[in-house]
């Protein structure tokens, strides 16, 4: 998998830096649900972008949030769970994070604990929500408490992909939350970047990236 | 013309699928659907998918699943291969169900594929679709957490983690 490693680096993450612009990723193990939860968020509207020689899997999402508009790209990982750690690049720049179990699987809910060290490593700061992804297979589930939540202070959802409860206030919120974070980020390793990047002014802006944002999907719309 | 399914099972001598279906409200009829050319080293989903397929049988499977086929030639090859009923159950029952503890990120691409069409099954089931009449784009339901006396019972172990 050497190969791939140079890969990744090479989708523009450039973009992220752009005010409207917000990055969130998927975390979780395999088969928890998380290409399931963005289709069911995105409907009829998704148009994946499969980067499968990076193993990993875009979703455009264009939106607003107090009257402006915000354009969202979901990262999910696409099998790169499986190597047990994800590429450094997958967090960089991310502005939120979705980290997802599956209610009838402990191995899942006990292997968040990597996930969620791995992303602080990378990203100290950004709001990471915890899904429980699953309910409509055990809805006795939504009854019990799952402490890691609390314990690491970070905000809970009960969710099901296959009856919808609860998926579109899980990304409406986690956007919001994304966009928060941009907007009031005193994050170290942010500023560093932004100083960084300071040094770089001479180099021409490269505006492509946008273009192909402009053909996102549109807002998904009740039926 | 639609067949609705409401039976269907496998019958070992002489080997052949049968279909119990309602034609028109409440008269049941039969369909045996004699099993030819199958052996004990014949492929289970190959002999289903072309069962599912045959144009003669095909409008009156429609409401079997492909995976229920493939369970009943393999109860039958398992018969050609001697071994008891209840033994081929177990076993079909056992690769049908996802063991909670197994590591899904440790398996190759054919044995994640395997136990992912299972969970999908359940999936499917569930769903509810754009085209149903009570489908709601947001479903929000609250799962108060503060009131909850009973733990996930998975939480001890984590303590000693991150």
């Amino acid at each position: 998998m050497a190969g791939d490693e140079q890969g990744v680096t090479e989708v523009d993450q450039q973009k992220y830096d752009a005010d409207e612009n917000v990055k969130i990723i998927c975390l979780g193990d395999s088969a928890v649900g998380k290409s399931k939860l963005m289709e069911r968020f995105l409907m009829d509207g998704f148009r994946p972008q499969r980067l499968s020689t990076f193993a990993l899997t875009l979703y455009k999402y264009t939106t607003t949030v107090d009257d402006k508009t915000v354009l969202v790209d979901f990262w999910d990982t696409a099998g790169q769970e499986r190597f047990q750690s994800m590429h450094a690049s997958y967090y960089h720049k991310a502005h939120a994070c979705i980290m997802v179990f599956d209610v009838q699987r402990k191995v899942t809910y006990k292997n968040m604990s990597t996930w969620y060290h791995e992303l602080r490593e990378y990203r100290p700061e950004i709001p990471c929500i915890v899904v429980a992804n699953k309910i409509d297979a055990d809805r006795r589930a939504t009854q019990k408490g799952f402490n890691f939540a609390k314990k690491h202070t970070l905000p809970f959802y009960f969710v099901s992909a296959a009856d919808g409860t609860n998926v579109v206030k899980l990304f409406t919120d986690a956007i919001k939350l994304a966009v928060s974070y941009k907007q009031n980020s005193r994050d170290f390793l942010d500023e560093v970047m932004r100083e960084l990047e300071n040094f770089e002014l001479e180099k021409p802006e490269d505006t492509s990236d946008k273009e192909e944002i402009s053909e996102g999907t549109e807002s998904p719309k009740t039926v | 013309m639609s067949y609705k399914a409401k039976k269907c099972g496998v019958r070992f001598e002489p080997p052949a699928i049968i279909l119990v279906y309602e034609q028109e409200e409440g008269k049941h009829r039969q369909r045996i659907m004699p099993i030819r050319n199958f052996s004990k080293f014949s492929d289970c989903s190959r002999a289903a998918e072309q069962l599912k397929n045959n144009p003669r049988h095909r409008q009156y499977l429609e409401g079997v699943s492909l995976e229920q086929l493939v369970r009943f030639y393999r109860l039958l090859k398992a018969h050609l291969n001697g071994e008891s009923l209840d033994v081929s159950l177990n076993t079909i029952r056992r690769e049908e169900t996802i063991d909670p503890d197994e590591d899904l990120n440790k398996l190759d691409d054919r044995e994640l594929a395997k136990r992912k069409s299972i969970m999908n099954e359940l999936f499917e089931k569930n769903r509810k679709k754009k085209d149903d009449p009570d489908f709601e784009y947001n479903v929000e339901v609250d799962f108060p957490q503060d009131g909850v006396v009973e733990s996930c019972g998975w939480d001890d172990e984590l303590e000693d983690g991150f």
